[in-house]
């Protein structure tokens, strides 16, 4: 078994090779066949995938298993084939919103937001920020802030086509200003493009539960879920490093077209400390963060769109 | 300002050495100008924005993110800044 930083990594790549296409793809089949008929479309794909992809239904049953063990101590249940199908399904369920989403239906979703004062703060005194969310629930919340408190959202993740994803998505909703900045692992210019953005008021929101190609290796282990999981350690860093406020945002599907969205600050605005100590601080951020992911899991358990090994390179992995 | 106040490569080249020992505890017969920022040195974007916030301390210059884009090795970093060095005076 991979560890679960190659196990990540490999995930990337592989999704990364159908990206574009993929993008185009969902984006013309919502067009024409239009929500009813996409979303059986979505379910179908997803199932296909469910039945095939033995090690994908594998992760499952142990995430499953890991998040009841968390949350139900006394009485753990055993997950079951139906329980993972469920979670593959809440996937697909989250592909036909983001689609939806993406197709301008943005008014046909209801997003309720807890701690939205923060961004709200951060805007109106026009400060940058690092947000830090997970694949769990869905992201495209921060399209709605975007649009919402008018601040420019960069989104940074590990792709070879980030001007072709902002060209798309600026076709598709030409007044949400959420753009990809790439992060290149090939380069040292990536965090000064970050810092860049923080400079300028905006929000730079990045996934820092998956472990990328980007991240050369340079992870930090946190307790998570009942064993130890290894993260990226440049989400944590860059705030710190930065000496910008961090926030936790997660938005978890709360029903047909619904969306609850919890935002809370993990890291005050401060000079950046120096030498170790910097180090230290990214890995409490790290452990902070993981401790909240835990009690989002716990909050809607079939929401986690990791469907690869965590826990595998601690040897945590079963 | 005098021509003279603009430094030349080589102190930029020395200031970028000392940096690159100070910050990232590199030795200095690893610092040659042919040397590769990721592939021998080691470096990633966090190192980038120390090296740029220790540059912009010592030279008073402002680099920004697209300047970085390019860089490859050490003497790119020197050239970059001997650049900005006589651009802003």
């Amino acid at each position: 078994m991979p560890g679960a930083r190659a196990a990540g990594a490999e995930w990337s790549r592989m999704r990364e090779r159908g990206s574009i296409w993929g993008l185009r793809v969902t984006v013309a089949c919502y067009r024409v066949l239009g929500p009813v008929l996409s979303k059986p479309l979505v379910l179908a794909v997803v199932g296909y995938f469910f039945l095939t992809d033995r090690a994908g239904r594998a992760a499952s049953h142990q995430y499953l298993a890991r998040v009841s063990r968390h949350t139900e101590a006394t009485t753990p249940r055993v997950p079951t084939f139906r329980d993972s199908w469920l979670h593959y399904r809440e996937f697909a369920l989250s592909i036909s919103d983001r689609v939806a989403l993406w197709g301008g239906r943005q008014d046909a979703f209801q997003f309720d937001f807890h701690g939205r004062e923060h961004f709200e703060k951060l805007a109106a005194q026009g400060r940058g920020a690092v947000l830090l969310g997970a694949h769990l629930g869905s992201f495209d919340a921060l399209r709605v802030l975007s649009h919402l408190d008018r601040v420019t959202v960069n989104v940074l993740m590990y792709t070879a086509h980030a001007p072709k994803i902002n060209e798309i998505f600026k076709e598709l909703s030409p007044d949400i200003d959420v753009r990809v900045i790439e992060a290149d692992p090939s380069g040292v210019g990536t965090a000064l493009r970050v810092r860049a953005c923080v400079e300028r008021g905006e929000w730079v929101a990045i996934l820092a539960d998956r472990v990328e190609p980007s991240d050369r290796n340079r992870t930090l282990r946190v307790d998570f879920l009942e064993g130890s999981a290894v993260l990226p350690e440049s989400p944590f860093l860059l705030p710190v490093v930065l000496g910008c406020p961090a926030l936790m945002i997660v938005a978890l599907r709360a029903g047909k077209r619904r969306y609850e969205v919890f935002a809370e600050p993990i890291l005050e605005e401060g000079a950046p400390p120096r030498g170790a100590a910097r180090t230290t601080r990214a890995r409490e951020l790290a452990s902070t963060y993981a401790r909240k992911l835990e009690g989002y899991c716990a909050r809607a358990p079939l929401q986690w769109f990791n469907f690869y090994d965590f826990w595998a390179a601690s040897g945590d992995g079963e | 300002m005098p021509e003279a106040d603009t430094p030349s490569p080589e102190r930029i080249f020395a200031v970028v050495v000392e940096i690159m020992q100070s910050q990232f505890d590199l030795d200095e017969s690893e610092l040659v100008p042919g040397a590769q920022l990721v592939d021998d040195l080691d470096l990633d974007s966090i190192d980038g924005v120390d090296l740029s916030v220790k540059a912009e301390e010592e030279l008073g210059v402002e680099i920004q993110p697209e300047d970085l884009g390019e860089l490859q090795t050490l003497q790119d970093v020197v050239d970059l800044l001997h650049r900005l060095v006589t651009r802003a005076r």
